[in-house]
């Protein structure tokens, strides 16, 4: 294996830079080089460092850095992990910089979620590109242990396959090659869910719109956590930058479903980007005596209460994911004829078929696209999902009949040929809580 | 005595939390159930058919499911899970830690007697629908709850760290290497358990560093010397296993199924102080325990040299030290050099808990004793994929109830 005992990791007072820094410094027993851009703040990420993997021995591979030290922290690493901001500007100038100082037999990384791996690769110096990939972390990869790993054209097989196992067996990651396209695998099935709940929620905007739209793709859709949720956890500039990302840089059977409503245009250049800054598509205003929980009405253009939705098909639904009766759940959901019902039905659909196509554009093997949803995402993952709702209806004879438009731009009988018993149990994922 | 066969079981993913999920113990016990036949190789049509005859029953284990679900009545409620369930003879067990344990007990003296061919044998807990300050006085009712565990702050790291305290000043054992071996035991059980796809601890980080590190933020003391890495987990879970006649093992043309060998059942005083004034005649720190294996052993036939791997009761690290004599790996009090030598880790001679333990898979009360006899079986039979053992032909199993009182050992082996 990989022998990997220093470590630089750039970036390091971002969430995902300080996540990344723990796994190298704790499962990879490394010692990591953290360089910020102010040596001040680094000192005062290190305790979070230490905390996101609840192990204090891991403080004293811990060595904080600044930029101006990153061409001695680079030279003597084995493993450069770059975490920087989602600038390719940014990017390319740390690549020209540890290119040049990056030993002959370290290997480097980005941790990019979306930008092109192989454009970056020109960056460095033409005998050093064969060791340079993607590797696209989820956060908090301490619970959340998937981890794409994208080679480029330049890449030596026999670096990538240690990595591969580095990755897998000393850092415990479930690692997944996909190739270098936008958002790479994870993200293009996930926010092609995400944007089109965003898209429906402005489409039925009169009915509620957002709250409306998560409480008929809840957890008991399998998922922990409603889809616009997961948006405004995530932050909705990192939303709009991943589908505009794949809006523009890629045409595929479903385009239009990334294309990003106006009014979430708005929230963003009105900087309400979500939890971490206190207002998104939901608001939060703790009192003295309890928490209050508001959602954005785009009809409104304000913020109201969370309407508590009771959907005859949902509440059934419900009901019987809390008692184990997965099977008489999904017949709620195949038999129902409301509204709110065939929109959830056709939304897991799509999701199968769109991840069936996806996991063949952007991935290696049909397998990969259950990795990255349940263990990047921690959804039911598609194969799971067909299995799932195969336990009471024919589901390719319901896409025909409720995706109409994506069957006819797919090779939907191809597709279908792919499907295989997943190596994940559905059950745990289809939830009755928030 | 009839032969008592194991056709097989299923345990939950011990790194479920049921309570975030939204599902109550029905939800639990229909898929531990489902999967636990299914895993036996039988389904419910056969559990009707064999009840048509009263050949079939069902043994559930269960410590306090009173206080952490407001539920008594546990045998019943299988019923909830199936409608092949009515009718069908079914009651619950209960001996603290070893609750799966005494279901097992019952189980194969059922079968042993003619009585039944098929047992289905169901251990469970829900631990986490409370705060750990809740359940740890809940768990205190496993230790004589009026004297050792009303209005004291978990009660059972503060028993387990005086037996730490005790096997120091029995044995008179250097403090240092002691400690280390026991941060030794925690780290192994957590490094089996990345093999356990089960397992609740699967994707922690532990390193022996971390854990010889006590008494900092993120490994706190919890009971005397004991820090959080020497414990246990608390978890949500269930197992099931089904144990099965030499007529209907013959009547479905099974060969090669697994038996159980041999067992071991004592127990000890109640109360810790009573259980140590109890030893001072014996070399071991916990005489009745060390008895139940040899019980075990002499029903079995069988000594420590012929069994391949050992489950044990680490619901701290000083019980999985004492097992290790009680076992027969060493003499009493030199249980250190089992640790050191490597002789109990993964790739070692006499391997204990390959598939993490109570600290590495965790430890939903009720259930863990039949986990555990689920992967004896798994192990004899070459079915614990990511921890299996090579060649193994025997496995002990160590359960046990409070303070190392109510001890139960189990054999299971290869039929020759």
């Amino acid at each position: 294996m990989m022998d990997i005992k220093t470590v630089t990791v750039i970036g390091v007072t971002g969430t995902m830079g300080a996540n990344v820094a723990g796994i190298f410094a704790s499962f990879g027993n490394a010692k990591v080089y953290c360089i910020g851009r102010d040596f001040e703040k680094v000192k005062r990420t290190i305790p979070r460092i230490v905390g996101s993997v609840k192990a204090d021995v891991i403080a004293k591979n811990l060595i904080p850095a600044d930029f101006s030290m990153l061409e001695t922290c680079v030279s003597e690493s084995d493993l450069v992990f770059e975490s920087s901001a989602e600038v390719f500007e940014i990017k390319a100038g740390i690549a020209g910089r540890v290119g040049k100082t990056l030993k002959k037999t370290a290997v480097s990384c980005t941790g990019t979620s979306g930008l092109s791996i192989t454009t970056l690769a020109g960056y460095y110096p033409e005998e050093m590109r064969s060791r340079f990939f993607g590797v696209h972390m989820f956060n908090p990869p301490y619970s959340m242990p998937l981890c794409e790993l994208i080679p480029t054209v330049y890449s030596d097989k026999e670096v990538l396959d240690e990595l591969h196992d580095y990755l897998d067996r000393k850092l415990l990651r479930t690692v997944v090659e996909v190739k270098d396209l936008p958002a790479f695998l994870g993200n293009r099935i996930g926010f092609q869910f995400i944007n089109e709940a965003l898209q429906y929620a402005d489409k039925y905007k009169d009915n509620g719109g957002i709250d409306y739209i998560d409480a008929i793709l809840g957890p008991f859709t399998g998922r922990v956590m409603a889809p616009l949720e997961t948006s405004d956890f995530v932050g909705l500039d990192v939303h709009k930058a991943i589908v505009d990302n794949i809006y523009e840089n890629t045409n595929d059977c479903a385009h239009e479903t990334f294309f990003l409503p106006e009014f979430f245009r708005e929230l963003v250049s009105e900087n309400r980007l979500g939890r971490k800054t206190g207002s998104g598509l939901y608001r939060t205003i703790r009192h003295e005596n309890g928490v209050e929980h508001l959602v954005f009405d785009i009809s409104t253009g304000d913020y109201r209460d969370v309407i508590p939705y009771a959907f005859p098909f949902a509440d059934k639904m419900k009901r019987c994911i809390a008692e184990g009766d997965y099977e008489k759940a999904f017949r709620e959901l195949a038999g129902s004829h409301a509204l709110e019902a065939e929109i959830c039905r056709s939304f897991l659909l799509k999701y199968i078929v769109y991840s069936l196509y996806a996991a063949e554009e952007v991935g290696y093997t049909i397998e990969v696209a259950d990795d990255v949803m349940a263990v990047g995402f921690n959804w039911c993952p598609p194969l799971a999902m067909y299995q799932a709702l195969s336990t009471v209806s024919d589901v390719p004879v319901m896409m025909r009949e409720y995706l109409p438009e994506i069957c006819g731009k797919v090779d939907l009988e191809g597709l279908l040929d792919g499907v295989r018993p997943s190596r994940y149990d559905y059950r745990p994922y289809f939830r009755t809580g928030m | 005595m009839n032969k008592v066969y194991i056709l097989g079981g299923a345990q939950t993913d011990f790194e479920r939390n049921w309570e975030k999920e939204g599902k109550n113990m029905t939800a639990l016990l229909r898929e531990a159930v489902f999967d636990g036949l299914k895993g036996a190789g039988l389904t419910f049509d056969d559990v009707r058919e064999l009840n048509k005859n009263n050949r079939v029953a069902c043994f559930v284990g269960n410590f306090i499911a009173e206080k952490y679900t407001e539920q008594g009545h546990l045998g019943a409620l299988l019923t909830e899970v199936n409608p092949a369930f009515y009718g069908v003879p079914s009651a619950r067990y209960e001996a603290a830690c070893a609750s799966g344990s005494a279901a097992i007990d019952a189980a194969q003296t059922k079968i042993q007697a003619g009585e039944y061919d098929v047992a289905v044998v169901v251990g469970w807990e829900l631990m986490k629908t409370v705060d750990s300050r809740t359940g740890g006085d809940f768990l205190g009712r496993a230790a004589f709850y009026e004297k050792e565990g009303k209005g004291i702050n978990m009660p059972f790291p503060r028993l387990f760290g005086k037996l730490a305290d005790e096997t120091l000043k029995k044995y008179g054992t250097n403090e240092k290497r002691y400690m280390d071996a026991l941060a030794q035991i925690a780290a192994i059980n957590y490094a089996n358990a990345k093999r356990n796809p089960l397992a609740q601890t699967r994707k922690w980080f532990m390193s022996y560093k971390q854990a010889s590190t006590r008494g900092t933020d993120t490994n706190p003391i919890v009971g005397g010397r004991l820090a959080v890495s020497d414990c246990s987990q608390v978890t949500d879970g269930a197992a099931v296993v089904v144990l099965a006649s030499e007529n209907f093992v013959r009547g479905r043309g099974l060969r090669d199924k697994p038996v159980i060998k041999g067992y071991g059942h004592r127990v000890a005083p109640m109360l810790f102080d009573r259980k140590m004034e109890d030893n001072r005649g014996s070399s071991y720190i916990l005489p009745w325990t060390r008895q139940a294996v040899l019980d075990a052993y002499r029903r079995s036939g069988l000594t420590v040299e012929d069994i391949d791997v050992f489950e044990t009761h680490d619901c701290f690290t000083s019980s999985e030290y004492a097992a290790v004599s009680a076992f027969g790996l060493t003499e009493p009090g030199r249980e250190y050099e089992a640790v050191e030598s490597g002789m109990i880790a993964f790739d070692g001679k006499k391997p204990i808990n390959p598939g993490g333990g109570l600290i590495g898979c965790g430890h939903p009360v009720g259930a863990s004793g039949v986990r555990m006899f689920l992967d004896l079986y798994k192990q004899v039979s070459g079915e614990a994929g990511g921890y299996q053992i090579s060649g193994v032909r025997n496995a002990m199993m160590l359960n046990f109830g409070g303070s190392a009182t109510t001890n139960y050992v189990f054999v299971v082996g290869e039929y020759r």
